[in-house]
């Protein structure tokens, strides 16, 4: 098994590389962005922690059996983030379930940050809210807004994980923050 | 609930299940395929450019006086614009399958192939391949001929003033030519206006525009012209 600290050295490109020859450095890979895309995984949908995981699962050995299709031109994170977004999306689909938000606390944080929210005392009250207005977007606007505001995403990096063009992607961050915060108020 | 270690249920999964990414090949071999397409895109985008434009500027402009503003509706290069327009599509379609074809807006890839399907197709128009393509289909490919604009019929009619035919006897001001009904008229050229790029010689298509005489294989001609595109070049011969 190869070496945590041998792994945190390296890129994700050549760890890739590296998988390629012996798929003992794919756990380094993996490991590093496990937690990022459950955490994803789980904001974009209304599964819960195990169903999650499960996703996730699939996740790693559909990215590791595609392995050659990665591309250095692209960065790796967009392209594993785009293979959980495609998972879980199609999962939703399967269960027909209206996906929905699932946010901690440097979730809300963020985004209250990014949208100039008056805090309340009230944590949890916020999470509703913000829970609330953001289901109530329709799904292209919430999924680049959790991109942009809890992944912290860059416009090009989200264009790569959703496949469209960069000025769409920012046309869609401008409307949708227009709408979160229209949706929000309406909650006050 | 205890958080389960992801990464290492995943990796031992890939290791009992034997499963080995997919070979590089494959992938490049897709990815050589989308180029390929677009590139076919172009190319198809290019030639259509090319002959639309041959048609347009030998087209029987000259006729609008005679028929109106119906003859030009008629005459105009539907089939190659339809095909321009398809492969505008098309194009768009496998370029946004290449790997970064996702990132640029919809009106700049199709802004980008106009650009390069003009370039490549007024080349190859100025090369004359425009009409070496559209006569080259035109008599392989018998069902080209039943989707465009039936020139050879349109230029067949007597009666109404329009001859096509083979020259196949040049008698100073009378020529013989044969059409494409295999009928030899007598041409009466000594009044006629002659365009510069047709040429008076046995073998050469014309077109002519006259008056016949009633009941007769006698035609006077007013104005002569080359067969350019669109005409059969096989149209015209002796039974």
């Amino acid at each position: 098994m190869t070496n945590h600290e041998d792994c945190n050295e390296k890129s994700d490109s050549e760890l890739v590389k590296l998988s390629l020859d012996n798929s003992d450095h794919f756990l380094c890979l993996t490991r590093r962005y496990e937690d990022k895309l459950l955490r994803y995984i789980m904001r974009i949908s209304r599964l819960d922690r195990e169903d999650a995981e499960d996703i996730l699962q699939d996740v790693f050995i559909k990215t590791y059996y595609n392995l050659n299709e990665f591309n250095p031109d692209l960065k790796f994170s967009s392209w594993i983030y785009r293979i959980a977004h495609n998972q879980t999306i199609s999962e939703i689909r399967k269960k027909s379930i209206r996906p929905t938000i699932s946010l901690e606390k440097e979730d809300i944080d963020r985004f209250e940050d990014a949208f100039d929210i008056v805090k309340d005392i009230d944590n949890s009250i916020d999470r509703q809210k913000i829970d609330e207005a953001l289901s109530m977007l329709d799904e292209k606007y919430r999924e680049v807004l959790i991109l942009r505001f809890l992944d912290e995403k860059d416009y090009v990096e989200i264009a790569d994980i959703l496949k469209k063009p960069t000025s769409t992607v920012g046309n869609l961050i401008a409307r949708g923050k227009i709408l979160f915060k229209k949706e929000y108020e309406k909650l006050k | 609930m205890e958080n389960k270690d992801i990464s290492q249920i995943a990796f031992e999964k890939i290791k009992e299940s034997g499963i080995k990414p997919i070979s590089k090949n494959v992938f490049n071999l897709k990815r050589v395929l989308f180029w390929s397409l677009v590139g076919f895109a172009v190319l198809v985008g290019a030639v259509s450019f090319s002959v639309t434009l041959s048609i347009l500027f030998n087209n029987d402009w000259y006729l609008y006086n005679k028929f109106g503003f119906g003859f030009i509706l008629k005459s105009l290069p539907y089939f190659w614009v339809i095909c321009l327009l398809l492969f505008t599509i098309l194009g768009e379609f496998y370029y946004r399958k290449t790997l970064l074809g996702h990132r640029h807006r919809l009106m700049t890839i199709i802004g980008a192939y106009i650009i390069l399907t003009v370039i490549i197709g007024s080349i190859l128009y100025l090369f004359g391949l425009g009409e070496i393509i559209e006569q080259s289909i035109s008599a392989n490919v018998p069902v080209y001929n039943a989707v465009i604009f039936d020139r050879n019929g349109f230029w067949s009619q007597p009666e109404e003033g329009l001859l096509l035919g083979k020259i196949i006897i040049v008698d100073g001001s009378l020529i013989k030519i044969v059409d494409a009904d295999s009928v030899i008229w007598d041409i009466n050229i000594g009044s006629a206006s002659i365009d510069k790029q047709a040429k008076i010689g046995v073998g050469k298509i014309i077109k002519i525009i006259g008056d016949k005489k009633d009941n007769t294989i006698i035609f006077n001609a007013e104005e002569i012209y080359p067969a350019g595109n669109g005409i059969n070049q096989d149209c015209c011969t002796v039974r």
